[in-house]
């Protein structure tokens, strides 16, 4: 008897994660990545959270942060999560994209794609690799908020307990920030012959999209609607929220993940291998 | 009631308006392998490549043992040799072989000793850790065969499974062939003539992407007309033909190439030809190097008439 959808949803993520943790080009990825976070953690993120720290100390009522427009950092109890929490909305949904683009390309301009779909059907390896590299983004968000953790516990280590739903929901989120580009990537993955050319197509539709139809809805605000579609369309309004508030608007990026793997599964269906 | 293994009806394919297959219909039954050959672009490749679900045809259809090709019903059933086909080369031949084999619905334990199994048959075990790229293409060829034997499947879809590879290990994938037919039925697609008559009983011939109208039955036991083709060292053409169209029974001799001579006869009239022919050899002390009976694929392909 041969496994199921879900087993082979399940043997081919778990394989996926084997990839981003136990080959040689997943290692590297590993190490670059932790050396750039490990900047961002020491220099912005911990300089700029001792000002904030500082600054909720002298005034609350005209600071260096509302002059720059990230006066919603302060609301956030713990500065280290606020500012990681910018930090990250920039960050992960970019290394989504380059992370994400070779979900099925390379293998099937390679033809390793004809070895799986002759075990398992291409539902099972369209979704096993989509879920495979979320898994694998989940694990970078959740190191790079326990990192973030971490710094807060070296300035005070009481605030742990008062931490931890802030570690909860940032991390949360960011997951749910990535997820509709890790599915516009799979979605132009299962088309494109390469991850390069996955990675120039998101950046070119994504810029295309936001724009006309920004453009338009600027003449006819009914069309407004239509911004729902790109993928990210939701951060800036999330930059301005802080704790569980964050959540409010999580039925954007739900629903446009949906929109694009069902797109993506209909490509995959019909191309040929 | 019969039931074909493989049932093909009406099928079409069109690459951007070209078209690669037009109006194939066949069916195939379980037992010995069958030889798929065509020249270049002949739509081999894009036979193969529908019948395993790489391509959805344009029109028409296909039943595997009675479901669609890509069906869960024939996970573990059908394998396929993919022509060009690479592992990935960021991960080992055996961590990819165990992986197959856990996809095929093997445990781990058991999905390890199928990886070890298949690669035995292929004599690549001291390759197991190896990377892809740390291969040659002969030994890549033979990984890849060793994958489409994970599991022992009923119906093995080879395409060029012998290209590229070396003559000792072009005999060790004869054997595995000989050694899995008929409990594994084999469709290979192949330029190599010799070796699918070595292989294969019956041949499906393409052509311009149509298969011709029967498919060509290399045993010729209970023919009216039957053939040997004479191989000799270098001879007097002329003189050999004449002679040989003299002996008793020989209808027909034709000199197909450079010292090879095709001789026709009615085995009613001469059933021991083969001794009439290197008797009348022996006379005239000429060298022959090979004596077969029947025509060789080529001829029966190419050179019908």
């Amino acid at each position: 008897m041969h496994p199921g959808f879900f087993n082979h949803l399940l043997l081919i993520s778990q394989f996926e994660l084997k990839r981003g943790f136990a080959t040689r080009r997943g290692i590297l990825s590993i190490v670059t990545f932790a050396v750039v976070w490990c900047v961002i953690l020491l220099y912005p993120l911990h300089f700029a959270a001792e000002l904030l720290v500082q600054e909720k100390d002298l005034t609350r009522d005209a600071g260096f942060f509302d002059f720059i427009g990230l006066g919603s950092l302060q609301q956030w109890p713990i500065p280290e999560f606020g500012l990681f929490w910018h930090f990250a909305l920039l960050i992960f949904p970019m290394l989504s994209i380059t992370l994400a683009a070779d979900q099925t390309c390379s293998d099937r301009e390679r033809g390793t794609l004809r070895f799986l779909v002759v075990r398992s059907s291409r539902d099972s390896v369209f979704f096993g690799r989509f879920a495979g590299v979320m898994a694998i983004q989940a694990l970078w968000v959740s190191a790079t908020a326990l990192s973030t953790l971490a710094l807060v516990l070296y300035r005070d280590a009481a605030l742990l307990y008062s931490a931890l739903p802030d570690l909860l929901v940032v991390t949360v989120n960011l997951i749910l920030a990535v997820l509709p580009f890790t599915a516009m990537m799979a979605a132009l993955s299962a088309k494109v012959k390469s991850a390069r050319q996955a990675t120039v197509w998101a950046i070119l539709i994504w810029t295309f999209l936001a724009g006309i139809i920004g453009g338009f809805a600027y003449y006819l605000p009914a069309l407004a609607f239509f911004k729902f579609l790109i993928p990210g369309y939701q951060l800036s309004d999330l930059a301005e929220l802080s704790g569980w508030q964050t959540l409010q608007l999580a039925y954007v990026p739900l629903m446009q993940s949906l929109i694009l793997l069902a797109l993506g599964r209909w490509i995959m269906a019909r191309q040929a291998l | 009631m019969r039931s074909p293994i493989i049932h093909c009806q009406q099928l079409t394919h069109t690459y951007s308006g070209k078209v690669a297959l037009s109006g194939v219909s066949f069916e195939l039954d379980a037992g010995e392998p069958v030889g798929l050959v065509g020249p270049n672009g002949a739509g081999k490749t894009t036979l193969l490549s529908i019948l395993s679900g790489f391509l959805h045809p344009t029109s028409g259809t296909v039943r595997l043992f009675g479901h669609p090709p890509g069906a869960a019903q024939l996970i573990g059933k059908v394998s396929a040799l993919p022509q060009d086909a690479r592992l990935d080369p960021s991960f080992t031949i055996i961590e990819q072989l165990v992986f197959y084999a856990r996809l095929q619905g093997f445990t781990t334990q058991q999905a390890v000793l199928e990886a070890g199994r298949v690669l035995e048959e292929v004599s690549l075990q001291e390759a197991a850790h190896e990377k892809p790229l740390a291969l040659s293409h002969g030994m890549a060829k033979r990984v890849a065969i060793a994958q489409a034997l994970i599991g022992k499947p009923a119906l093995i879809l080879l395409d060029e499974p012998t290209a590229g590879l070396d003559p000792v290990n072009v005999r060790t994938v004869r054997a595995i062939i000989a050694e899995q037919s008929p409990a594994t039925t084999f469709i290979i697609s192949s330029h190599d003539l010799a070796e699918l008559d070595r292989l294969c009983k019956h041949i499906l011939l393409l052509e311009d992407g149509i298969l011709q109208p029967e498919t060509i039955v290399l045993n010729e036991q209970q023919a009216a007309i039957r053939f040997i083709t004479l191989q000799m060292e270098t001879c007097p053409a002329q003189e050999v033909i004449a002679e040989l169209q003299a002996l008793e029974g020989v209808l027909q001799v034709t000199n197909s190439q450079k010292n090879e001579f095709i001789v026709a006869y009615d085995p009613d009239l001469q059933p021991h030809m083969d001794l009439q022919l290197m008797q009348c050899i022996n006379i005239h002390h000429w060298q022959y190097r090979q004596l077969s009976h029947g025509k060789t694929l080529e001829e029966k392909l190419f050179f019908k008439d």
